[in-house]
């Protein structure tokens, strides 16, 4: 009796999943519709970030259809959840290429991600835009398809190491999440620059990814001879609330300075006032007041589909990466894989509301101005738009 | 008891026979119709059932629950993926290697054959076998929670060693390009190598004795059942099982970095094992494809319905209830007994039937 119930359930799951194979594929689109694929880790770890992208993606998608599509033809969008897993990541990349038929990609905000899906779609030919994986060394490690639509890590950690040094002092220091490439690249782009300009670092110090204790880093911090004009913390988005209160907890109170990992609601959420004083490196400023005429159509336009305001700058680099997207379909001229490469790397003084990308010859990431955000009062702040003098190699 | 006859032994043969053909069948038609997303899907599975069934062979055998698995896993996909690295790459991402790693290249080819990928597979496993005959001996001397415990220890020590050896792994940085070997016939060959390795060792003298001193290890002690030698055993093989199942893991998704061999993989595993039976092999097989199958079902009811993340929740709740209303997992102990599918009389005369102890 116990083995019918058992082998029926077996055979219900298989069903499910033979199910799950036959209707996803097809999306909502019509027979004409130009098809692009959306890959977010829309829950998990970097569900933060990957959310308010696909959000604004989402929301481009629609204004452009609105407007009558690309090239006569409606855009579909098909988006998937990666849970940050890179088993699915692989998968999902798989089923854009196989199943959903896509004619291009975008989408994450991490480099593991990217990494997971590139490949496949690589060897599909199909061009692939992230949104917000800011690693300068993907489109080598990736392939000649794989585009960026934000700047790299060398060029934020050189804007912060320039602004620091002129603004808040020569005595540095250096920590970062030893477990994710990001921080890791960010502190050391960072420490190269911040060198390079005659400053000097009195403690580099790192933590491992997900902790929630930093009093170790805190105690070595504090017994230094001589206290930092400023500490550079290369941090995760979960990680920058509980390690900016800590800090202040601990009576630092020297300027905080960091990298686009800040730019989440939860440094606010968390770290509350302790948040003031710090600054951060990122995309673009979210703020209907101080942004530009662009920044406050965007944001105007996502409050009213999504009923609050864009979480962060992610939301408009999902948004500007559809429309550095459709601007290259419609410089091509049609669907072709290579016809919308060429037109990508053509892309000059596109101005999307996180800035103007140009891409320069043989390279696929954009050269773009920084946006440095301070927080005061509790709130995002524009503190500076800073486009470095020098940058660090990749 | 009569000797087997040659007429005996091929009925018994037929069931799994019968099974490894269909299995083979869907391997080739798979192939023919070359969809990646479903072969990508079945190489999962594999790979999954591989990792499955050497934890069961330690955790369930033999009692001693290991949660440092994953650990070997790890060193089995870094190790195998360093030496397959081919040299351009290798100067490209690894360029403080010790000279000695840094000229050898195990990316030669027999023909079409990648041999390279078998022996640096081997060498892997064989590595970790070494690593986890060491931490063994000392760690299964321990029982009970102590084990966990120092075990996970070791999951946690190797993602340290494997964060800070930075002139190896890349340390943090993600460990990209990496040859993309693993195919269906890759993955289903040492996958089923796995079931019937664990399925012999459960058979013989060695599994009884593990099965011995798990239940009862006083009175397995006080006939003369040895406590040290199955657990190391087990410990051990399991450990090269799930090195070849991190090689495979590592030439399948090409680019990983520590943080992928951590928790969450450990319980995903621990999950499907417990599900499907702790000291079952069938068990662990119907456990893997269950929740492969269900994560990717429940997947693809998210994207139309909206429902994201919905998935872990019922997965959460099945798992949940599993514990409540099946303690030892759908199967328990039991086994499907496929080599008794084709037997005359209801398979009398061959190996007696695990039952459920409880």
């Amino acid at each position: 009796m116990k083995y019918k119930i058992f082998a029926l359930f077996v055979i219900a799951t298989l069903f499910l999943s033979a199910c799950g194979a036959t209707p996803a594929g097809g999306g909502g689109g019509t027979q004409n519709s130009i098809k692009i694929g959306g890959g977010f880790a829309l829950t998990g770890d970097e569900s933060s970030l990957d959310l308010p992208a696909a959000n604004g993606a989402k929301l481009a998608v629609k204004e452009i259809n609105a407007a009558g599509g690309v090239l006569g033809r409606q855009i579909d969008f098909i988006i998937h959840d990666t849970k940050y897993d890179m088993s699915v990541t692989a998968q999902v990349a798989k089923q854009f290429v196989e199943q959903d038929k896509v004619i291009a990609v975008i989408g994450f905000t991490d480099t593991d991600s990217v990494l997971a899906s590139g490949p496949t779609i690589q060897a599909a030919g199909l061009p692939f835009i992230t949104a917000g994986a800011t690693s300068p060394k993907i489109p080598t490690q990736v392939g000649d398809m794989m585009f960026l639509a934000c700047f790299g890590d060398n060029v934020q950690a050189a804007a912060g190491a320039e602004y620091a040094f002129k603004n808040f002092g020569k005595n540095g220091y250096l920590l970062w999440d030893k477990g994710v490439e990001y921080t890791t690249l960010l502190g050391s782009y960072f420490k190269s620059r911040f060198t390079e300009l005659g400053g000097t670092l009195l403690l580099e110090d790192s933590y491992d990814d997900k902790a929630t204790d930093f009093s170790a880093q805190i105690a070595k911090a504090k017994a230094l001879p001589q206290q930092p004009d400023f500490y550079y913390i290369a941090a995760m988005p979960y990680n920058v609330g509980p390690v900016v209160k800590q800090f202040r907890d601990a009576g630092l109170t020297a300027p905080i300075v960091g990298g686009d990992g800040y730019d989440t609601p939860d440094i606010l959420s968390v770290a509350g006032s302790a948040a003031n004083g710090v600054w951060f490196s990122t995309h673009a400023l979210m703020d209907a007041s101080g942004g530009t005429e662009g920044i406050k159509k965007f944001i105007t336009a996502y409050n009213k589909e999504y009923g609050h305001d864009p979480e962060n700058a992610f939301a408009a680099l999902g948004y500007d990466s559809v429309y550095l997207l459709a601007d290259a379909i419609k410089r091509a001229g049609s669907t072709d894989a290579q016809a919308i490469k060429k037109a990508l790397e053509e892309t000059k003084d596109f101005s999307g509301i996180t800035g103007s990308i140009t891409f320069a010859p043989n390279s696929h990431v954009p050269q773009k101005g920084v946006t440095l955000i301070s927080i005061k009062d509790d709130k995002f702040t524009l503190g500076a738009e800073v486009v470095p003098e020098k940058v660090p190699a990749p | 008891m009569n000797l087997p006859t040659q007429e005996r032994i091929l009925e018994r043969a037929a069931g799994p026979g019968v099974a490894v053909l269909a299995l083979g069948l869907l391997l080739i038609i798979l192939q023919a119709a070359g969809l990646a997303f479903w072969q990508g899907f079945v190489i999962n599975i594999g790979i999954f059932l591989i990792l499955v069934l050497s934890l069961n062979l330690s955790n369930g055998f033999t009692g001693v629950f290991s949660l440092g698995h994953i650990g070997f896993m790890a060193l089995g996909a870094y190790t195998s993926a360093i030496l397959t690295l081919p040299l351009h790459e290798k100067q490209e991402y690894l360029p403080n290697l010790p000279t000695w790693l840094a000229g050898t290249h195990f990316d030669f080819r027999l023909g079409s054959f990648p041999v390279g990928f078998l022996a640096a597979t081997l060498i892997a496993a064989l590595l970790v076998s070494l690593v986890a005959l060491l931490v063994g001996l000392v760690l299964m001397r321990l029982s009970g929670h102590f084990v966990a415990v120092a075990t996970l220890g070791f999951l946690v020590i190797i993602r340290v060693l494997l964060f800070n050896a930075d002139n190896l792994t890349r340390g943090s940085r993600t460990f990209s390009n990496v040859t993309p070997y693993t195919n269906l016939w890759w993955v289903w060959a040492w996958a089923l190598l796995t079931i019937y390795i664990v399925w012999r060792v459960k058979q013989s003298p060695m599994g009884r004795a593990m099965y011995a001193q798990r239940e009862d290890r006083w009175s397995a002690q006080s006939i003369g059942i040895e406590v040290m030698p199955p657990r190391l055993f087990a410990f051990v093989v399991s450990a090269f099982f799930t090195a070849v199942a991190g090689s495979l893991y590592a030439h399948f998704i090409t680019s990983f970095s520590p943080t992928v061999f951590y928790f969450d993989l450990t319980f995903k595993v621990i999950t499907m094992l417990v599900v499907g039976g702790m000291g079952s092999v069938s068990g662990s097989i119907v456990g893997t494809v269950l929740i492969v199958g269900l994560s990717e079902a429940l997947r693809r009811i998210e994207d139309p319905t909206q429902l994201y993340g919905i998935s872990g929740i019922v997965l959460a709740v099945l798992f949940i209830l599993i514990i409540i209303f099946r303690r030892d997992g759908l199967l328990g102990q039991r086994e499907i007994a496929l080599d008794r599918l084709f037997m005359k009389g209801g398979g009398t005369g061959g190996e007696p039937y695990i039952t459920n102890a409880d």
